[in-house]
């Protein structure tokens, strides 16, 4: 079996593109095109899901109807947020490759770049 | 004699005027893994300098000779005298210097551990939001802001944004891939921590402040040397300016500081490396400077 979290970014990644509630057998039968995978499986790792917080449910019929809490643009926000963000410690948990700077020292960047230039020009 | 203003002394010449001198000299950025050890075996040598200064400073006078026979003892520079009895008092010295160095190490724990779970949770969401490219051995996060980041440690992970990836050239994206993949591989993070965990001890010292600062853009360039290695310096200075420029805020307000600019004039102006002959002198300074309060330690015990 793969690992769980692999499982749990594959039928995340299905919510997130249909962008519409779907059953656990919707994804069961769009994950079995590409290899075969066992419904209680899928339904295992869609409770766990929801037990996290990732997914809502409802019942349909007789069978759950799963929905992501957020979209995918929000939790890619708030990660962005988290890595860029001015906290003092940051830099230790998270190295960016530039720090975010004000226009002012974008300014000097240019600056900087511009000599370079005009120094290996003609 | 006691040993202690001597030791105080050299504490206030490590603490205090090795970091101006430092930061005064040319050679740092020319050779930053080799500035990145000095400033850390400095901080290393004042916390043993301040321990051994306790020490000293705790132990009972008239117990102090048999100490520092039992401390030369322990040095192996005596021979014939057996090590003298230790009494309470002698063991209740030994209390303020375990203090000092188990406050160095336990910021640092709990620094190394702080980071862990940070980048523990962080790519736990990750991991599900991203898509994982084995073309660039990163993952990419749907977002329009320029952005690359690194989750070193324990299952380390290479971020770039989507916007990065249409900002960047293929040989940018190169680059800003080697630079991270650096910090990975140097595990950039704990040298990070230790000089924090040194910096929550000291807090004002010199030596803390610059030495927190400065371990922090050596690391920055360390990981762009390594990126010139697969890139020409023009590329890589393009790319930290397109990704400054990119996720710079609109607002003026400075969260990052001038180590980008610092680095760009770097790349920009190349230098040599220093001469072999001061890196190797420089190498042996930073191997021995921990090593000096021992020794002062126990010679200004005999005299």
């Amino acid at each position: 079996m793969r690992r769980l979290g692999e499982l749990e970014a594959e039928i995340m990644d299905r919510l997130w593109r249909w962008r519409r509630p779907a059953t656990v057998r919707e994804i069961v039968d769009d994950i079995n095109k590409q290899r075969p995978l066992a419904y209680t499986t899928v339904n295992t790792v869609a409770t766990i899901l929801y037990n996290k917080g990732w997914l809502l449910r409802g019942k349909q019929g007789r069978a759950w109807v799963y929905s992501p809490i957020r979209t995918r643009e929000q939790y890619s926000a708030a990660l962005m947020e988290e890595a860029l963000g001015a906290s003092e410690d940051r830099p230790a948990a998270l190295a960016h490759f530039v720090q975010q700077m004000s226009p002012e020292e974008v300014g000097a960047l240019r600056e900087a770049l511009a000599t370079a230039d005009r120094q290996d020009g003609p | 004699m006691n040993a202690a203003p001597v030791l105080l002394g050299y504490a206030g010449a490590v603490g205090v005027l090795a970091p101006r001198l430092l930061l005064r000299s040319a050679w740092p950025y020319r050779a930053p893994a080799l500035a990145v050890a000095s400033w850390l075996a400095l901080s290393a040598s004042f916390t043993v300098t301040v321990a051994l200064a306790a020490y000293q400073l705790a132990a009972p006078t008239e117990h102090l000779h048999a100490d520092l026979i039992g401390l030369l003892h322990s040095c192996g520079l005596t021979t014939g005298t057996g090590a003298p009895d230790p009494t309470v008092a002698t063991r209740l010295a030994v209390v303020p210097p375990a203090l000092v160095v188990l406050l160095v190490l336990g910021f640092f724990v709990l620094e190394v551990l702080r980071g862990r779970r940070t980048r523990s949770r962080h790519r736990k969401v990750l991991d599900l939001v991203g898509h994982r490219s084995a073309r660039l051995g990163a993952t990419v996060l749907d977002h329009e802001l320029p952005a690359a980041y690194c989750l070193p440690g324990h299952r380390p992970r290479i971020v770039v944004s989507a916007g990065a990836l249409r900002l960047l050239s293929a040989g940018q994206l190169d680059a800003v891939l080697a630079h991270e993949r650096a910090h990975i591989a140097g595990r950039h993070h704990l040298a990070l921590a230790a000089g924090m965990a040194f910096a929550k001890t000291f807090g004002p010292l010199p030596l803390a402040r610059h030495g927190r600062q400065q371990t922090a853009v050596l690391l920055e360039m360390i990981a762009d040397d390594r990126a010139l290695r697969r890139q020409p310096r023009e590329v890589l200075a393009a790319a930290m300016y397109d990704m400054a420029a990119g996720a710079a805020p609109a607002g003026a307000f400075a969260v990052g500081g001038p180590s980008a600019l610092i680095r760009l004039r770097r790349l920009l102006t190349p230098q040599r490396r220093p001469h072999a002959a001061l890196r190797g002198s420089v190498a042996v300074a930073a191997a021995a400077v921990p090593l000096i309060p021992l020794f002062l330690g126990c010679v200004h015990g005999i005299s």
